[in-house]
């Protein structure tokens, strides 16, 4: 079943190409990850999967249907940018209102805004109204209301932007839990967080789609992330290719190497790495499995 | 978690406008509209249309009216089986219009600045949002004409009782025919309220286009008289010669409104599904 399948879309605004012919297929499970800088057209790729606006060129389906049919109502369901609740309401009556629209009856309902606000830890801001809440609280809410329903497919629009570190680790734990059931997509500069969270990544640039990649590894090939405290690069450059399966060496910081090898089921290159530290005397930082998800996007 | 289906346009049509008329009665904001609304009425109630039964019998009330609006222009208001209505059905047919540019100026404008929308359109169609803000908004201004007849029931009532029969009947008829009267004032604002960045904005637009529009087509029927039909397709031009009817008779005008309101929902249909949220 393919989840999300854009053919050619491109969006153009008065002024701008937002997005330009971008053709993908995603499909459901795990996180996947929209990355890219600002402008990349990110946002504009969420609104047209959401319905908020319509491509200039090119089709959208989800789940086989267009953006914004009746089929989806309930079924995908997002964090929109800079969207707010009513001011002069609490938030459990508008968030009542939301389930009630998606078919919960109104005792239902209750129950189903008490669910959503204890996964985002809100139960007492309840009876709140939402100017009373700080930043952080709000794009929880705008969360919960995403998961009214348990909606097949989640648009999380930089989830976590101008959360404090503490926040943040909620949406990304709330994220995890529900991966199961629900496939998120997520947009964010994070690439620590997505990291973490993500397996497929979409990255954006300048309206165009540049890579859809899994950082999942390859099949027949490793890759080991090396950060050093003190030690002389360059002789540890050489060092590190003359070890048996490495296949490529390369500096991507000033303390880090990344090595790719070919597989293994043991731990030989490890044990190799640690007798060269032993026998030269240089301390480590870090060694990563697998490269970082910076590292595999721009490399 | 219940398993849940999603219910149809109708019923999300009838939830939206449920939702509406209790954001009207609870929210801030609509309640200052309110207590204006209560304001003007009760003056109205307590001078005007309390007294309509000395002073509208009065040769000198007729003359008066005979004078301002011309020989027998008004000559069925003094028909009225009930003196208080009728001067009620003079003030509402001009004041209910006016209190629907700014009652109903703002079913969209707020909720697409702040966003809110976009919440909402995951859950329902863009036609459901548009025409469940549209009958929620009617159901507002059903509500109020009821209190506002209520209102002139009860006064009536402390004059003559034997008159409850008549103005029950009265009044029912009174308000249909206003609520006909409100649909298309209330359609074109859900238009305009699309485009608006805020209430007040709207209720601007409404004052320009109903003014721009008015001296078009003033200028198109002084240029071409043949087309003084034109003056139809504003919404409320059949109010002054709604005036000098009553009951049954206003009815034979509510065609114009009705053909009004199809066009302006029609249109703003469209454009609701068009508009980038």
């Amino acid at each position: 079943m393919i989840l999300i399948q854009c053919d050619n879309l491109s969006k153009q605004y008065p002024n701008k190409l937002a997005l330009d012919n971008v053709s993908l297929i995603l499909q459901p499970g795990a996180p996947i990850a929209l990355v890219g800088p600002n402008g990349a057209g990110k946002t504009t790729l969420f609104s047209l999967l959401c319905g908020y606006i319509q491509p200039t060129h090119g089709s959208i389906r989800i789940l086989g249907h267009a953006p914004g049919s009746q089929a989806l109502q309930g079924v995908l369901s997002a964090l929109p940018q800079d969207a707010a609740l009513d001011p002069n309401f609490t938030i459990a009556s508008q968030l009542q209102f939301f389930a009630q629209l998606q078919g919960f009856n109104k005792t239902d309902a209750k129950q189903e805004v008490i669910r959503v606000l204890e996964l985002v830890e809100l139960s007492d801001s309840a009876q709140a109204k939402p100017k009373s809440l700080s930043h952080g609280m709000s794009k929880r809410v705008s969360i919960a209301q995403a998961l009214i329903g348990a909606p097949e497919i989640v648009l999380l629009d930089e989830p976590t932007a101008g959360l404090d570190p503490a926040n943040a680790k909620k949406i990304r734990q709330i994220v995890k839990n529900l991966a199961g059931e629900t496939t998120f997509i997520i947009s964010s500069h994070n690439l620590d967080e997505l990291e973490k969270l993500c397996d497929h990544v979409i990255y954006l640039e300048k309206g165009q789609l540049q890579q859809s990649v899994s950082i999942k590894a390859s099949q027949a090939t490793d890759f080991i992330t090396l950060t050093m405290q003190t030690c002389d690069m360059d002789k540890l450059h050489q060092q590190l290719l003359s070890l048996i399966n490495v296949i490529e060496v390369k500096r991507s910081g000033d303390e880090q190497y990344v090595i790719e090898y070919h597989k293994q089921s043991g731990f030989e290159l490890e044990s190799q790495l640690l007798a060269v530290f032993n026998e030269q005397q240089w301390q480590y930082k870090a060694i990563l499995k697998g490269r970082t998800l910076e590292e595999t996007l721009f490399s | 978690m219940p398993v849940t289906t999603p219910p149809s346009g109708i019923s999300h049509i009838w939830l939206l406008a449920q939702y509406e008329l209790t954001k009207r009665f609870t929210n801030k904001s609509g309640m200052v509209a309110l207590i204006a609304f209560m304001l003007v009425w009760g003056i109205l109630l307590l001078y005007p249309i309390k007294s309509a039964s000395e002073f509208i019998m009065q040769p000198n009330f007729k003359a008066f009216t005979e004078a301002l609006f011309g020989p027998g222009s008004l000559q069925h208001l003094f028909e009225w089986p009930v003196a208080e209505l009728a001067v009620f059905w003079l003030a509402a047919l001009y004041l209910f219009p006016m209190f629907s540019i700014f009652i109903a100026s703002d079913q969209f404008s707020s909720d697409k600045q702040r966003g809110s929308l976009r919440f909402l359109t995951l859950r329902v169609s863009r036609s459901s949002l548009f025409f469940g803000r549209f009958l929620g908004q009617m159901l507002i201004q059903f509500a109020l004409i009821t209190f506002t007849l209520l209102a002139t029931i009860a006064m009536v009532m402390t004059r003559d009782i034997s008159l409850l029969l008549p103005s029950l009947t009265t009044s029912l008829l009174v308000m249909i025919n206003l609520v006909i009267v409100l649909l298309p004032y209330t359609a074109a604002m859900a238009v305009l309220s699309l485009y608006a960045n805020s209430a007040r904005q709207a209720s601007i637009f409404a004052v320009i286009l109903w003014a721009i529009v008015s001296i078009i087509i003033a200028i198109i029927n002084f240029q071409f008289p043949q087309l003084n039909g034109l003056s139809m397709i504003l919404p409320g031009s059949q109010i002054s010669s709604m005036i000098n009817t009553q009951g049954l008779d206003s009815l034979a005008f509510s065609p114009i409104p009705l053909m009004q309101t199809v066009v302006i929902l029609a249109l703003g249909n469209v454009l609701m599904k068009r508009s980038a949220l």
